[in-house]
């Protein structure tokens, strides 16, 4: 049998920040790989804090275009209100390509890993995990991590947590559309090919949240759903997303180029500080621990930032209390323990229809310069609404 | 664009066996009950991966996309789902 110090489950963001956080520190490491290559088997929009990225792997992460724009489009029945802004730091990138970086910089540090290889069940004695077994043979090791994603088949048959309920997981689909430079450049108005837009919806009715993002000599177009209203209302993902795509004017957009890749994945809505983050040896991070903002999508630097705290975990070997209070100290993951709540309460449909419904409402009268309305709308609504579409824009950044 | 098409666009690795099971045929039947025909699996999966036939749940597992969704949609917890085994299933160029 294989022996290391620490097996690592998945090459995602999280996976490769506690590699490289573990064998930095002078470690042997191993990660497992399902996919044929790191990223292959991953889904994202993605927008990513190319600071943050490299603050934590260092220069040379690969990148498609950098984020110029910020355009927020909140859709009350067909007319959106649209917000905009610049924002700093942010890129676009592909997961494939992203993901083998991150990978790669692991294994410069000295983490060995190896693809097309599914970790399939992790071995205890006497509550202490002594191994896991793959479908090419067993692995032994000090300390584990699992940094599986959001469908966390080992953490679950571990009984480290359960899996997601209907409530709490977003269903998303995911389009990239081949589309020269020149033509991305002309029609969203960049100077050129390093320039891009990131484009953000919301829409009510069924309650749907979208992106667009321009790649280098792509387009990238995608939605995401909760799977409980998708299932009581009988919509096909893929229905909402055409739909999506007509009603925002996407489609006339595309009409012409070639769809390049058809992909979908689910979103974890539920999790930390809310259930089990380590038992004994086993330490999970990422996805797996519904590290992942369900409305703004922010999941990679959650995943890097509880994925490097994994890594020390498992070096030192800490114990379930001590790990939950080091994850909690980020400010990345515990902004989204804090907005948990407030999440759960925009997600459940109705609220998110009043909401939107109300900031629509404001903006066209502001905007028409009915007075009257706004004051109207204000009154009528309990909340503050002001603030509250302060915070949501903030967030989008 | 219907689906199947779709998922042309897609690099794909068959697996010999099949890495997603029902368990319990007659969970199906009761399902169709009381959800109705489409049952949850066969509404949430963008794949069109199941098919109701003759009363039963049939898995075309080869156009899985491995998004985990028909797991969480299941109301009875009927579908046995594990990843498809050496690298198998799809493969991303963008993700
Ligand atoms: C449509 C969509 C758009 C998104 N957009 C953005 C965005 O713009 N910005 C952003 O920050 N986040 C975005 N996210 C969220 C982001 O993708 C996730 O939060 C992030 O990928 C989580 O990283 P992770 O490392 O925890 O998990 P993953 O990236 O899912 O990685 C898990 C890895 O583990 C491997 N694995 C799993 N099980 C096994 C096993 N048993 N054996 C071997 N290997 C295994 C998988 O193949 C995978 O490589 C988006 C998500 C979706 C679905
Ligand atoms: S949702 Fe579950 S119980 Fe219902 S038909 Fe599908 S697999 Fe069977
Ligand atoms: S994992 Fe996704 S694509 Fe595969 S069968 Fe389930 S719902 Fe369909």
């Amino acid at each position: 049998m294989l022996e290391y110090d620490i097996v690592i489950v998945g090459a995602g963001p999280a996976g490769s920040a506690a590699a490289l956080r573990a064998s930095s520190s002078g470690k042997k490491v191993l990660v497992l790989e399902r996919g044929p290559e790191p990223g292959s088997k991953n889904v994202s929009g993605a927008m990513v804090r190319k600071d943050y990225v490299t603050s934590v792997f260092g220069e040379g992460m690969p990148f498609e275009r950098n984020v110029e724009r910020i355009k927020l489009s909140l859709y009350n029945k067909d007319k959106p209100v649209n917000i905009e802004f610049s924002p700093e730091n942010l890129v676009t990138t592909g997961r494939l390509k992203f993901d083998k970086w991150l990978s790669s910089v692991s294994e410069n540090a000295g983490a060995m890993v190896i693809p097309k290889t599914t970790a399939l069940k992790v071995n205890w004695d006497n509550g202490i995990a002594k191994s896991i077994t793959t479908d090419r043979g067993e692995v032994s090791a000090k300390s584990f991590v699992l940094a599986e994603g959001v469908n966390s088949l080992l953490s679950m048959e571990s009984k480290i947590k359960y899996d997601l309920k209907p409530e709490n997981a977003v269903q998303t689909v995911k389009e990239v559309y081949s589309v020269k430079k020149e033509d991305i450049n002309s029609m969203f108005n960049m100077k050129n090919e390093s320039s891009g837009v990131a484009w953000r919806y919301i829409m009510t009715d069924p309650l749907v949240a979208g992106f667009l993002y321009t790649y280098k000599d792509s387009i990238s177009v995608g939605i995401g759903s909760p799977i409980n209203q998708l299932v009581e209302r009988k919509i096909r993902p893929e229905k909402l997303l055409d739909d999506f795509m007509e009603k925002t004017g996407i489609s006339d957009m595309v009409k012409g180029y070639s769809l390049r890749e058809y992909s979908a994945k689910v979103i974890p809505e539920a999790g930390f500080p809310d259930i089990n983050v380590s038992k004994s040896n086993v330490y999970l991070c990422g996805d797996a621990l519904g590290l992942v903002d369900p409305l703004t999508f922010d999941g990679i630097s959650p995943a890097i930032a509880s994925g490097t705290i994994a890594g020390d975990a498992a070096v030192s070997n800490i114990d379930p209390a001590t790990y939950k209070y080091e994850l909690m100290k980020s400010s990345e993951i515990s902004k989204i323990a804090k907005e948990r709540k407030l999440e759960a309460e925009f997600m459940s449909g109705d609220k998110a229809k009043e909401y939107i419904e109300m900031v629509s409402s404001i903006f066209s009268d502001w905007a028409s310069g009915n007075l009257f309305g706004i004051r109207n709308t204000m009154v009528n609504n309990y909340r503050n609404i002001i603030p509250d579409l302060m915070g949501f824009a903030i967030k989008m950044r | 664009m219907r689906i199947e098409e779709k998922l042309y666009t897609l690099r794909y690795k068959k697996d010999d066996k099949s890495h997603l099971k029902i368990l319990d045929g007659d969970k199906c039947l009761e399902c169709e009950k009381e959800y109705g025909d489409p049952q949850p699996c066969i509404s949430i999966c963008p794949a069109n991966v199941y098919t109701w036939q003759n009363n039963k749940i049939v898995i075309g597992y080869e156009n899985c996309v491995e998004c985990g969704a028909c797991r969480i949609a299941c109301p009875f917890e009927n579908i046995l789902w594990n990843y498809p085994k050496y690298g198998k299933g799809i493969a991303l160029r963008y993700g």
